[in-house]
């Protein structure tokens, strides 16, 4: 700035000089035509009035003009020049500012006119409601509500009068008013949300008293409801308002302004454009303070598409309930059996989700207008054992024994067994020699057995030799023969499913072990050990409860379809505009007579074990299954346990996945149990599909080694 | 003197010897030896011109009353009418007396009691419900101060130490206003002086001299004044409204919020107004209070906004008109002195039009100097008043 100054004053300096030398040059020519000027002007200066000058007059010339310089009749006559510079300064300065208004108001006018026409007119946009979330016969799961909403404007956080007021009103601590106000999180600068759901005398009251709560707005937003508390909590996902990055990474054609409700997890999250209606608009001739004039146009808003999910919520209560009961029986996680859980139940003709819970879990009315810092650290820390997360989806675990239903599959398809294939198990295998012994999970052994037996008794020395089978014929087979099909029924990949963060997993094969120890090469190479850890489902095996539960369905059934918990969109109307239809996405090779035997075996594991009597009795179908154990160092065994039902003619697959459940028998297999007989009872007609119950998704964790902490959760 | 030639037309009208028809014909009545008609005509459609737009810009703003505007007019065309008949010239004699009512009045902001501080300037003075700003009462003493200290030269001031005290004597009213401060008027002040040293005939080359060290200090402030800042830990020369304002001049979009609102909200007005303007009563960016000020210093906004290019054209050319007329007042003088205060009093105007206009247009700094006949203001409409009642005393006395 300074140096433009600068560079204007030597401009200036530069035209001054100019003027003088000119002034000097015209005075020196003046001074060479008319000698006697000085001598005229001092006479001049007299007064005295040369009588012969008055004959000049009414004529023109150049060389006339220092004469009448004394021949002043008035006062100006003596003062010629100095008018004329007036004259030109007048004439200047009247030209300038014509030739000014002339650019601004001919030339640039539209510009102008478009700035004014922006001046006036504001456009205020209405929230629309989101569309509602119904399970696959119509029960609402997810709803709206609306909620009174005291905005601010951000500089009301430095308006301490202001903020008393609203702290007196809304009997919110007054540092709590200054906090919200101050949290950039819940929108723009005059968009701060200070607290929701205010009652309608508070509402009216600070309408009334607009003087004394400078910078405030009161609004009607809708707000989600849950009428059933946390019911399906990882299915639905929660929404919140849209953060910054929301705001920015927004789909083309979407309008997401701050201040929007945008759907953060789950369905809310996936189907986020389908959800979201679209604006009202109301476009306001304002005044400069902001005072509505009048409204121009206004368009009402438009409320989302409804969407109906897969998920049965009598299925999906039975599911929640039997979490709960098992995992924090009274509300306290860590009085019952496992720290955390995920389960899944599908239909395993056309890959829909049946139920889907996890615990521990959260109500999603948690993050209506705006979660509380404490309650979101509670959900982030490791004492909660991660509510948010979805287990089913995003969990990756060791598959221990349920592996094995694909170790043998691979076994017979590939000859490295077949149905009249036995084994003898001391309780010790040492096939790699003496100093490479493993042992079975009995230690006393399980004698001679085949593979139905092997599968049955869940006998890790029959798929240690499995395994050295396919590691001694992998000149023939390939490295990799068990690994790829394995991988045929969706193992280590993701399965494609409508909810956000799915997991991969991991089926381990020499070529991923180099890669994955390439700094540590003497650990990169590939041994038999990680065959036989791998063929029991240990060592590097990775994979989600969905992908076990798919997986299964494509043992019971031969087809892998692509599990999904929505079924179909309805526009505001009721018109269905989309649905879900069911997608293979595998056929794995299988030979009827392999197919029999390895679900035979999984019958056999029922049966052997006695867990129909215990879990399964009296039903009117057979459930076929398979228990799992997992070694995870640190932890206590994570159990597992999958399950379809009816064993010969396949519906269902729930499978469920205990973090520290020690025993199958006291997590996964009862939950299991209750989640498949509730969808089976079901399509029975013995539930009622409309009647529910509410989930309460607050707990608190009790843990034996550590202090207790409680995570708060507000209930809807 | 000049090698210039003039007009042929402003030697014959203000020629004694040979006498003008038209002007013998206005003069021609011995009832209206007092009155200038071309003149009286011009300055009623400029008046009238400003109560009409004053009217649309305060009727819906409760913060003015235009019905005060209107007294200011009437209180002023008596002033002015008495004014005619009185005889200037002996106004000559009064050289110091006009220099201590001119340093009283300016000064007078000062005493406590009746005092009063507005917008960063000691200004005002409240004396029970009267109040008003000295500095703009002391236009019509500095004007005649002016006209004073240079007709005594004669019309020829060449010498250095005649200069010297002419402008020794001229600055004392601006030093005084600089106390307030109020650059404004004192930059008023300043051209008043400059034009009476050049109307004076004071030599030129004193003129370009004065005018190179009136730059260099300009020059000097601007640059000592962030040295001096930093030293002090304060504002020492430039205050910060100055500065924003500087920018503002010097980047028309400077922080259209916060200091450039103004500028921008005035630009958008008169832009806005187009060809023909929005109408009577229609501005919106004054209606609507996006325009601040309105009807004081932005009150060309306003009519630009209603009226347009052709509106503030035919502003601009009875401007023009009265500019012509005074000169030809001025011309006519029967002595320096008469000369001299024309010049002195249609200089400022000329100056107050250039620095109003140019701010609203973004090609000046904004100053808070108003819109002569035009700008809302009581006092600023008597001052005005006043210096017609002078020009007109010149006139009438111009021994014809």
């Amino acid at each position: 700035m300074l140096l433009a100054i600068l560079a204007g004053i030597a401009a200036l300096a530069v035209v001054l000089a100019i003027v003088y030398a000119l002034y000097r040059r015209s005075k020196k020519k003046t001074e060479d035509t008319v000698p006697h000027t000085k001598d005229l002007k001092q006479v001049d200066t007299y007064g005295v009035e040369p009588l012969k000058q008055k004959t000049s007059f009414g004529t023109t010339g150049t060389t006339e003009v220092p004469q009448h310089t004394t021949s002043s009749g008035t006062a100006g006559e003596m003062l010629n020049s100095r008018f004329v510079a007036m004259g030109v300064l007048a004439a200047a300065i009247f030209g300038t500012l014509s030739a000014k208004l002339w650019s601004m108001q001919i030339l640039q006018a539209s510009d102008y006119r478009k700035q004014a026409e922006a001046n006036l007119y504001t456009t205020v946009y209405t929230p629309a409601p989101r569309g509602i979330i119904y399970d696959a016969n119509g029960v609402p799961l997810v709803t709206n509500r609306s909620s009174y909403t005291v905005i601010a404007d951000s500089s009301v956080a430095d308006d301490r009068d202001v903020c008393l007021r609203l702290s007196t009103i809304l009997g919110i601590p007054y540092q709590v008013v200054r906090q919200n106000i101050q949290d950039s999180s819940t929108g723009a600068q005059n968009n701060r949300v200070v607290a929701t759901d205010v009652s309608l005398r508070n509402i009216a009251f600070i309408s009334e008293h607009a003087d004394a709560f400078s910078g405030i707005s009161t609004e009607m937003r809708t707000a989600r409801a849950y009428p059933y508390g946390a019911l399906a909590a990882h299915v639905l996902g929660y929404a919140s308002t849209a953060s910054s990055s929301d705001l920015q990474n927004a789909d083309e054609g979407r309008n997401v302004l701050s201040g929007d409700v945008v759907g953060k997890s789950g369905v809310e999250y996936t189907y986020e454009n389908l959800l979201a209606g679209d604006h009202g608009t109301r476009t306001l001739l304002t005044n400069a303070s902001g005072v509505v004039q009048r409204i121009v146009s206004e368009t009402n808003p438009t409320r989302g598409n409804d969407i109906y999910l897969t998920i049965k919520a009598p299925v999906q209560e039975a599911a929640d309930k039997a979490m709960r009961s098992t995992l924090a029986p009274n509300g306290q996680l860590g009085a019952g059996n496992g720290s955390g859980a995920g389960l899944v139940c599908l239909d395993a003709t056309n890959g829909e989700i049946i139920a889907l819970s996890n615990f521990p879990s959260y109500a999603p009315g948690n993050f209506v207008g705006g979660i509380s810092s404490d309650v979101w650290n509670s959900f982030n820390s490791e004492s909660s054992h991660y509510p948010l997360m979805d287990r089913v989806v995003q969990g990756t675990y060791p598959a221990a024994s349920t592996f094995k239903g694909f170790t043998s599959f691979a076994a017979l398809q590939c000859g490295v067994a077949t149905s009249s294939s036995t084994y003898y198990c001391s309780g010790t295998w040492t096939g790699f020699g003496s100093s490479y012994a493993q042992k079975c999970w009995n230690h006393s052994g399980h004698g001679t057995l085949n593979l139905v037996g092997g599968i049955a008794h869940s006998c890790d020395v029959v798929f240690y030799e499995i395994a050295k089978g396919f590691y001694d014929q992998r000149a023939t087979l390939g490295e990799t023969a068990m690994q790829d099909y394995v991988k045929e029924y969706g193992l280590g990949s993701k399965l494609g499913i409508d909810l956000s963060g799915e997991a991969e997993g991991r089926i381990p094969t020499p070529e991923w072990k180099a890669e994955y120890f390439k700094d540590a090469p003497e650990e990169a190479q590939w041994l038999p050990g990680d065959m036989t850890n791998m063929a029991i489902g240990q060592g590097y095996v990775l994979v989600t409860p969905l992908q076990i539960a798919a997986g299964y369905a494509g043992i019971a059934t031969g087809t892998v379809y692509r599990p999904h918990v929505m079924k179909e969109v309805r526009n505001s109307l009721g018109e269905t505009v989309l649905s879900f239809e069911p997608e293979v996405i595998a056929t794995p090779t299988q030979s009827e007579a392999n197919a029999k035997l390895v679900r035979e075996g999984l019958k056999e594991v029922m049966t052997v074990n006695n867990y129909d009597d215990r879990f399964f009795s009296g039903l009117n179908y057979t459930v076929a299954g398979k228990t799992g154990t997992a070694q995870v160092s640190g932890k206590k065994d994570y159990s597992w346990f999958v399950c379809y039902a009816p064993a010969d003619n396949p519906k269902y697959v729930c499978a469920c996945l205990t973090e520290e459940g020690v025993s199958s028998t006291v997590c996964s297999m009862p939950m299991c149990a209750t989640v498949i007989q509730a969808a089976m009872s079901l399509d029975a007609g013995n539930i009622d599909s409309t009647s529910v119950e509410y989930i309460d998704g607050s707990y608190t964790t009790v843990a034996s080694s550590s202090s207790s902490s409680t995570s708060t959760a507000r209930e809807d | 003197m000049s090698t210039m030639n003039y007009p042929q037309r402003m030697r014959q009208v203000t020629s004694v010897k040979h006498p003008d028809a038209r002007l013998v014909a206005a003069t021609a009545p011995r009832r209206f030896k007092y009155l200038n008609i071309p003149f009286l005509l011009v300055v009623i459609a400029l008046v009238a011109y400003g109560l009409f737009i004053v009217y649309s810009a305060t009727v819906n703003n409760d913060t003015y009353n235009f019905s005060r505007q209107a007294a200011g007019v009437l209180v002023g065309a008596v002033l002015m009418f008495l004014l005619f008949r009185y005889d200037y010239h002996q106004l000559s004699h009064y050289m110091v007396f006009f220099l201590i009512v001119n340093v009283v009045l300016i000064l007078m902001p000062h005493v406590p009691g009746i005092g009063a501080t507005a917008k960063g300037a000691t200004s005002w003075v409240n004396i029970g419900p009267v109040n008003f700003q000295p500095g703009e009462f002391a236009k019509v003493t500095v004007i005649l101060l002016d006209a004073c200290v240079i007709s005594k030269y004669g019309g020829k001031l060449t010498n250095p130490v005649d200069f010297l005290k002419a402008l020794g004597i001229m600055i004392v009213p601006f030093v005084c206003i600089m106390t307030q401060p109020d650059l404004g008027t004192g930059l008023v002040y300043l051209f008043i002086a400059a034009v009476a040293l050049v109307v004076g005939g004071a030599d030129v080359k004193f003129l370009l001299i004065t005018l190179a060290v009136l730059v260099a200090g300009v020059a000097a402030v601007l640059i000592l004044d962030p040295i001096l800042d930093n030293m002090a830990g304060h504002d020492v020369l430039l205050k910060d409204y100055q500065k924003s304002r500087l920018l503002v001049f010097l980047d028309n979009n400077y922080d259209p919020t916060g200091d450039g609102y103004n500028l921008k909200q005035a630009k958008i007005a008169i832009g806005s107004g187009g060809f023909l303007g929005k109408g009577y009563m229609n501005a919106t960016q004054s209606a609507l209070g996006y325009l601040p000020e309105s009807p004081t210093d932005f009150i060309f906004c306003v009519l630009a906004e209603e009226f347009g290019f052709v509106g503030s054209l035919a502003l601009i050319a009875l401007y023009a008109l009265l500019v012509y007329l005074c000169y030809r007042i001025a011309y006519g003088a029967k002595d320096l002195f008469g000369t001299l205060i024309v010049m002195c009093i249609t200089g400022m105007w000329l100056f107050q039009v250039l620095e109003n206009i140019g701010m609203c247009c973004g090609l000046m700094p904004i100053t808070g100097i108003p819109l002569p006949f035009m700008s809302y203001g009581t006092s600023f409409m008597v001052v005005n008043f006043t210096l017609l009642g002078l020009i007109g005393s010149v006139w009438a006395h111009s021994g014809r």
